[in-house]
């Protein structure tokens, strides 16, 4: 690859050791078009996104990468053009003959080396797609793009190494079960000291109706989303437990291949059933309930469990759920994955109604929110400068919002960006931020039950 | 490939600066990362958490969790910081020998 890409990526070595084949550097441009000509015939949506824009420009308006980094690439059309102007010279008749009089280009190096640097600078967030008059979602491109990157061999090492620790430990933090289980007793000796109550984080539990999937990191930093989650279970005398399998709602094979995506899939699918549970509740993770919602049927059904978010299962219960009103002025972050990709959009709204005494709108929010920045696993401390550009729009909705005393970032990735986001911008340590849950936590009545 | 130089010894270092192999960690180590984390003195308190962190993973296979590290080790999060930089997973793991911390976090 020509020029230097913005990200490590992960060495030939590594990535065999994992089960993907490296193809040969002057190979790779002839490999990639016999996927996309096999895509071609199954892909329909991808091939009709292709073939329909206008280049109106309307995207550039909408999208926070291009508002942020001002690089021609990342405006959405021009993006999607990276992979349209390579369709076009191998599969339109126009591109064949005419190439680029017709808006046509050579797959070589150089274009792999700009689709690395590129694809891994949309967040998959669909922004895009809601204000394209024709609903073109350059997220499905980047989507497609990566997994033929990957299929290459070319994956960014970040990613890499959370196959690596799925693969081991069922987890992308690499938690062996034994930490598991230590943390979870930790977690349940601090409820105890902090409520006087015996309140339990059950794994591995047989015989449970309800299997929790909360994302990894709630067992390294955002601790009180769990406790948040554990307190609600338990006052409402749920029977469930975690699966030390699959703990974690974090898909990361959706954001670069879809093997790595399905046998995550699967373990969920595997984890209920052995576990008895007929109701499966992901935790606070945005491009993981994207996953989960949309595509466990096609990975791996038909399923014979409910999915809910734990959003959805919060708002289902919330009136059983004796909740004290904390006295706080908190505003919500819309994550791009819950507002345009999982109809999480109101629940979060009714259960911060009912738990603080203030909830202030950004703007724009719901399905027109910006994305924080980190979406589709943009979190490489590499690629620092670039995140904080990505970051700009939400930075500027937040400091718009005026002083607060809470920001609720209810998704793992927003948790793990949004900090350094609004330290960057000389926007932090003027309030508290966490999830939704934790706030659930904080509320909950516990020693009334 | 990256490498440090500790004691006219070689050893091998990822593109963040992480010990590739944990089995070659020692206190000389901890001087020579020490200096490229900007923790120029290392006091007791820096020692407390570093064999902490090592004593964890030893048994664990992973970093604990940080709220049960500064529970444990009897500091809190911003004194974590003030004595790392970077912090507990980027610099405290780091130089305790531990691989980076890896996922949303």
């Amino acid at each position: 690859m020509k020029d230097k890409p913005p990200m490590y990526v992960a060495k030939q070595a590594d990535v065999e050791a994992l089960g993907f084949s490296f193809t040969p550097e002057a190979l790779q441009p002839g490999r990639a078009l016999e996927k996309i000509g096999r895509l071609r015939k199954k892909m329909r949506s991808l091939m009709v996104m292709l073939e329909t824009c206008t280049k109106c420009g309307n995207c550039a308006k909408q999208c926070h990468s291009f508002l942020g980094t001002e690089d021609y690439y990342n405006f959405p059309a021009a993006r999607a053009e990276l992979f349209r102007r390579i369709y076009k010279r191998y599969f339109t008749l126009s591109g064949k003959i005419f190439g680029r009089f017709a808006g046509a280009e050579d797959f070589n190096e150089e274009t792999l080396g700009k689709w690395l640097t590129y694809y891994y600078q949309c967040n998959e967030c669909r922004r895009c797609a809601r204000f394209c008059p024709f609903g073109i979602d350059t997220a499905e491109i980047t989507i497609i793009a990566r997994h033929i990157l990957s299929e290459l061999g070319i994956i960014p090492k970040f990613l890499y190494s959370s196959a690596v620790n799925m693969a081991k430990t069922g987890n992308n933090m690499g938690i062996p079960k034994a930490a598991v289980i230590d943390s979870a007793e930790f977690m349940e000796d601090e409820m105890r000291e902090e409520t006087g109550v015996d309140i339990r984080i059950p794994v591995d539990k047989p015989n449970s109706d309800v299997l929790y999937i909360p994302s990894s990191a709630d067992f390294f930093t955002n601790v009180d989303t769990m406790l948040g989650a554990a307190k609600m279970f338990y006052v409402l005398g749920t029977n469930w437990t975690i699966p030390s399998s699959v703990l974690e709602a974090a898909n990361f094979g959706f954001l670069f291949d879809f093997n790595v995506m399905k046998e995550h899939n699967r373990r969920l699918k595997v984890a209920a059933a052995e576990l008895g549970a007929s109701l499966v509740v992901q935790g606070e993770c945005g491009h993981g309930w994207r996953a989960a919602k949309m595509y466990t049927n096609a990975l791996n059904g038909p399923v014979p469990f409910r999915l809910l978010h734990i959003h959805e299962f919060c708002d289902e219960n919330l009136a059983k759920l004796p909740l004290k009103k904390l006295t706080m002025r908190a505003a919500l972050h819309d994550p791009c994955n819950y507002a345009r990709t999982g109809g999480i959009i109101e629940q979060p709204r009714r259960i911060l109604r009912v738990c603080v005494t203030e909830l202030v709108e950004m703007t724009p929010n719901r399905e027109d929110t910006f994305c924080c920045g980190g979406g589709s696993g943009i979190l490489m401390d590499e690629m620092l400068d670039i995140r904080m550009k990505l970051g700009k729009k939400k930075a500027e909705q937040i400091k718009a919002v005026g002083d607060i005393d809470y920001l609720v970032i209810p998704c793992s990735i927003c948790k793990a960006q949004i900090p350094a986001v609004l330290k960057h911008y000389g926007l932090d340590n003027k309030f508290e931020m966490g999830g939704l849950m934790d706030i659930v936590g904080k509320s909950l009545d516990i020693k009334k039950t | 490939m990256d490498y440090v130089t500790v004691n006219g010894a070689q050893i091998e270092v990822d593109e963040d600066g992480f010990i590739v192999n944990p089995d070659l960690w020692s206190e000389a180590i901890v001087q020579v990362f020490g200096k490229l984390e900007g923790v120029e003195d290392l006091t007791e308190k820096h020692w407390k958490i570093i064999n902490y962190l090592r004593d964890y993973y030893k048994q664990f296979g992973i970093a604990p969790m940080i709220r049960k590290l500064c529970k444990e080790t009897g500091f809190t999060l911003k004194e974590i910081y003030e004595l790392f930089p970077s912090g507990p997973a980027k610099g405290a793991c780091k130089l305790a020998g531990l691989p980076k911390p890896t996922g949303c976090v």
